[in-house]
């Protein structure tokens, strides 16, 4: 986890030193059971699971996943999609990207595109079927991509992939 | 690159712990209707076997006031994709740095405070001397996650 991050969560959201250290130790594995936590912390069991119920419903931890190796169960690479839509169709646009599947990131953007859109891809046939369903959405005018080859992921948990 | 031939327990498993990686196997379990130690054994072989790489929680970047997500496309000249790349990867703030086929050669993601500080890794990687281009894109809202759209 980037050293940013620790410091903007302590300044903004008022977390002492427990709450830091539980979204530390959770967001390297989500699985680490409270009592382990609670050890390392010298805290009790109690006080963990309490802080984690809290962290919960103040919308700090949005929930918890496991992050799949997609190249383990059948896709080749990864693909970024710049889409640019007609001016004020974005949001739109987005919902139904969102929705098509093997597609695991997607946004709105300023810049030189209008949404972005990640996506893990089977073969050339699965890229070329994918662009397709995206520049015959409504409002779509322009799909660019760029094949992923050799990604380093500085953060590897980031995209949960 | 070698494919795993996954079952349906398998599945159920990696879509259960996909929706809340909490959930105890014992009831992971219960719901496929399979001893605990079937699960138990199959989670391991899974994590052996590197289909499931590790558990995170999933923070709602708005609440934690993190920076902005900034997409980087960058054209370079040839042959010179590792050398930039080494050097695009140490830049404060970058998440993802890859080789890319299209209209940029490197793509990279990366989180920054605020505009001044997605200028100054602009200019840092436009600085580069093999770097001939550099577009900026501003991620604007909360990234929609899916990670449950794998298709098993």
């Amino acid at each position: 986890m980037p050293k940013e991050f620790r410091i903007l969560t302590g300044d903004i959201m008022n977390l002492d030193e427990i709450d830091l250290a539980i979204l530390d130790s959770l967001k390297k594995d989500a699985r680490k059971s409270f009592r382990s936590i609670a050890r390392s912390l010298k805290v009790s069991p109690d006080t963990i699971s309490k802080r984690y119920e809290r962290l919960r419903e103040q919308g700090i931890i949005v929930g918890s996943t496991v992050v799949i190796n997609p190249s383990k169960i059948g896709y080749s690479f990864i693909t970024r999609f710049g889409i640019n839509v007609k001016p004020a169709y974005a949001s739109q646009v987005l919902e139904k990207i969102i929705q098509i599947p093997n597609v695991i990131v997607a946004s709105k953007l300023v810049g030189s595109h209008d949404i972005i859109a990640i996506s893990v891809i089977k073969n050339f046939k699965h890229l070329c079927e994918l662009r397709n369903s995206i520049l015959e959405m409504p409002y779509v005018e322009k799909v660019e991509l760029g094949m992923w080859i050799e990604t380093m992921e500085l953060c590897p948990y980031y995209f949960l992939i | 690159m070698k494919e795993i031939k996954l079952d349906e327990i398998d599945i159920k498993l990696i879509r259960t712990l996909q929706n809340d990686a909490r959930t105890s196997l014992k009831e992971v379990a219960r719901e496929c209707n399979v001893s605990i130690d079937t699960i138990k054994n199959r989670y391991n072989i899974l994590k052996k076997i590197g289909v499931i790489r590790g558990s995170t929680i999933v923070l709602n970047p708005k609440e934690i006031g993190q920076g902005n997500l900034v997409f980087f496309g960058i054209q370079i000249m040839h042959h010179y994709s590792d050398s930039v790349i080494n050097l695009v990867k140490k830049i404060p703030g970058m998440y993802v740095v890859t080789k890319a086929i299209g209209r940029y050669d490197i793509e990279a993601i990366a989180i920054l405070d605020n505009i001044e500080k997605i200028g100054a890794t602009k200019n840092i990687i436009g600085d580069f001397q093999q770097v001939k281009n550099v577009d900026v894109d501003i991620l604007v809202d909360k990234p929609l996650l899916c990670p449950r759209n794998f298709e098993f």
